[in-house]
């Protein structure tokens, strides 16, 4: 007689093989290209900070699992990724403790407090780094960040520069190629726009990120840009200084589309997407920051859950109050 | 398995298996020495049964359990009953097994007990329930349901099941002597049959609708065909039935034309088995045998912590254990190796939105999952379209965070009937 115990579960028996290990393996695999860029461009400290970031979020979130008695969950590397997100966004000279400041910010403050996964209301490396931007404005200063180090382009962050002196007095100082091809002051993995444009297809292609939000981000940015343009050429920017300074790409690619202070459904996506452009584009222009990139995001995962509710009916249901 | 393709900007597609162009002859399993049969009517220990175990039964003879029961089925062997006992089912409802030792001697040739069939669909119900394909003549003969339209399918409803398109292929006479059959028997009018769009068959039946179904999953289950050929919207929470439309698989109006030629019950069902390494198999086998007996007939071993799919990977049952036997309305059989069985998690909701984006009816599964985690069936129900689900399965299949999402949502539906019940 064969008693062999079998496994009895539930429906369905298949899986598309897709998990959150894999997932964000595949955001870590797409921010490579900015990643290996920043290396070449800011060496040795870029490294320091991105390995620190990287592991000290990991340590973060294990520290907080092993306090609250829960299954320690770093091997879904979603800290990791929150540790190299938040590093990338940091000038490669942030001293140690900034870095670690951050990363406890972002992971015990921004996700793990919450319940940890997927429980977070904002995107977790963008409340660390802002938290860390209004606290110590200094150390995110891109144009005092980099003062050591002899660059062969304009050692001026585009997006401050723009601020200070208007559009026109610096346009001869950002030619277009020189921003798309990393040439240019900013954050560590922030400044590499072709870079950060292959990631983020990648992901798009691979079906890790969803298209909706990129996408509409982008628009955004453009329509409002060069609204803003049309109506004051000398002071407000060209749509494309916008589109590649500062964290704009990053943004788009990867901060804006994280799964749980995004949007799901499709209409709610695109007016996630346009409407933080536009918020980052007003940020920049009127308001009192070189870069909305952060607080603009900030302030669409707020309404998220709001404009979440925009869906499609489903199939047999009846409407009330319709 | 399929997995997730390296591109996937788009939503996964699962397609249907249509049988070989040129399909064998199923291959038939022996008779088993003991037969295992089903009875859906509890054993209540204060009353006393009518059948006792040494009863002797007859090829074809109906069993009850009780005197005024209103279940039955049909021995297909003549032997001896050997244990009666209590079956539990995922859910927990309990019904009745009977193992049933042949005797082969009795059983070889055609049925002892000849039925009364008479052109009346109560007098079909009273004998022929448990014929191979289960047909509905439950809820054909059931006077609250005026039903007024038949669908046949010829479509199997779940993945890597091919049994009711070789049963098309092979045997549209029969089908076709069905539906005369089913005229003669019900007063409705309107009969349909689906048959996949990539199954080379000429369908023309006079007087019946032809739907030709997409081969892109789930465009067979029976909502969608509803929504996709009859325009008929299916209000959350009706059946089919409660529109005056049946479903009838294919297999079943075949029995039903068998049944009415020799008024004699028929007991071999066909069935799709897939083996560990996704090779298909066609077998049929008595009602009953238990399905170790198939296994052993294709050498293929039931590990330890190995799996054992009833009905098809997408909205099947696993059973527990190998003795567990064929029944009517089991299409498919699927062994899965230990290695193969996806891993599930305790993970929350990551809100990817890869369920909504594959999900074919609009349901809210990121929102729903949390509210069915936290028990709030009434809500899930009342706001997130808990009961428009129409269980394909394929958000749990695509979740990222690995979460049983088709279990909560069945688990949420069944919790939702016992509390409505109760009040």
């Amino acid at each position: 007689m064969n008693n062999n115990k079998l496994i009895v579960s539930h429906a369905p028996f298949w899986h598309d093989g897709d998990s959150l290990f894999n997932t964000n393996l595949n955001l870590l695999i797409a921010s490579l290209p900015a990643v290996i860029f920043s290396l070449v461009q800011f060496g040795a400290p870029a490294l320091g900070v991105l390995a620190l970031s990287l592991s000290s979020a990991m340590a973060w979130e294990f520290i907080v699992t092993l306090l609250s008695g829960k299954k320690p969950s770093i091997n879904d590397l979603d800290s990791a990724v929150i540790g190299l997100f938040l590093g990338m966004m940091l000038p490669a000279t942030a001293p140690w403790w900034l870095v670690i400041v951050g990363t406890f910010l972002a992971v015990v403050l921004g996700k793990m407090i919450y319940g940890g996964i997927g429980a977070n209301p904002f995107n977790p490396a963008l409340l660390g780094i802002a938290i860390l931007t209004l606290s110590w404005a200094s150390h995110l200063d891109f144009d005092a960040a980099y003062i050591n180090y002899d660059f062969s382009f304009t050692a001026l962050a585009p997006l401050a520069a723009v601020k200070a002196k208007g559009a026109l007095a610096v346009s001869d100082l950002f030619p277009l190629s020189d921003l798309i091809m990393g040439k240019q002051v900013g954050a560590i993995g922030t400044t590499f726009g072709l870079g950060l444009i292959i990631g983020g297809v990648y992901l798009i292609l691979r079906g890790f990120v969803r298209w909706e939000i990129p996408v509409s981000f982008i628009a955004g940015i453009i329509f409002t840009a060069f609204c803003f343009n049309l109506a004051n050429p000398d002071k407000y920017a060209a749509p494309m200084i916008h589109l590649f300074s500062g964290y704009t790409l990053f943004g788009a690619f990867f901060l804006a589309p994280e799964n749980s202070s995004s949007p799901v459904n499709r209409i709610p996506m695109l007016i996630f997407g346009f409407c933080a452009a536009v918020m980052i584009i007003l940020m920049r222009n009127i308001g009192a920051y070189d870069d909305g990139t952060v607080l603009g995001i900030l302030l669409l995962n707020v309404v998220n859950p709001l404009i979440d509710t925009i869906r499609p009916k489903a199939l047999g249901k009846e409407v009330r109050n319709a | 398995m399929i997995k997730r393709p390296f591109f996937a900007l788009t939503k996964p597609r699962l397609g249907y298996d249509i049988p070989e162009p040129d399909p064998k002859e199923p291959k038939s399993m022996p008779l088993p020495s003991n037969l295992i049969l089903l009875l859906h009517d509890p054993i209540d220990d204060a009353r006393e049964t009518l059948i006792k175990t040494g009863d002797k039964v007859e090829k074809g003879g109906k069993l009850y359990l009780y005197k005024d029961s209103k279940e039955y089925t049909v021995s297909p062997v003549a032997g001896t009953i050997k244990i009666i006992d209590t079956y539990s089912d995922d859910f927990g409802n309990t019904s009745t097994y009977l193992v049933i030792n042949t005797d082969p001697g009795r059983t070889a040739g055609t049925d002892t007990v000849k039925y009364e069939l008479k052109d009346t669909i109560a007098s079909a119900d009273e004998y022929l329930r448990t014929l191979p394909g289960a047909p509905p003549l439950k809820t054909l003969a059931d006077p609250d349901k005026k039903i007024k339209t038949i669908v046949i399918t010829c479509a199997d409803s779940d993945l890597l099941s091919t049994t009711q398109q070789y049963i098309a292929l092979t045997l549209m006479d029969k089908i076709k002597e069905g539906i005369q059959v089913l005229r003669r028997i019900t007063p409705v009018s309107k009969f349909c049959i689906t048959i996949p769009e990539n199954l080379n068959i000429k369908a023309d039946i006079d007087t019946v609708e032809v739907f030709r179904t997409s081969g892109a999953y789930p465009s067979n289950l029976p909502q969608m065909v509803l929504k996709d050929h009859l325009n008929i919207v299916l209000p959350a929470g009706k059946k089919p039935e409660d529109l005056g439309i049946c479903f009838i698989t294919a297999e079943a109006v075949v029995s039903l034309a068998r049944a009415y030629k020799t008024k004699t019950a028929g007991h071999e069902k066909i069935l799709t088995v897939i083996g560990k390494q996704g090779t298909p198999y066609r077998v049929t086998a008595t009602i009953g045998t238990p399905l170790r007996r198939i296994f052993n007939a294709f050498s293929i071993q039931a590990n330890e912590k190995d799996r054992i799919v009833i009905g098809g990977p997408m909205k099947g049952f696993a059973t527990y254990t190998v003795h567990h036997p064929v029944q009517p309305d089991m299409d498919t059989v699927i062994i899965q190796d230990k290695g193969t069985v996806p891993e599930l998690s305790d993970n929350p909701c990551v809100n990817c939105g890869k369920c909504i984006r594959v999900c074919p009816v609009n349901v809210p599964v990121n929102i729903l999952v949390r509210y069915l985690e936290a028990g709030h069936y009434q809500d899930a129900a009342d706001r997130y379209d808990l009961l428009s689900c129409i269980e394909c399965g394929l958000c749990a299949y695509v979740c990222t965070a690995r979460i049983p999402i088709y279990q909560y949502i069945r688990l949420g539906k069944h919790e939702l009937l016992k509390l409505n019940a109760d009040v």
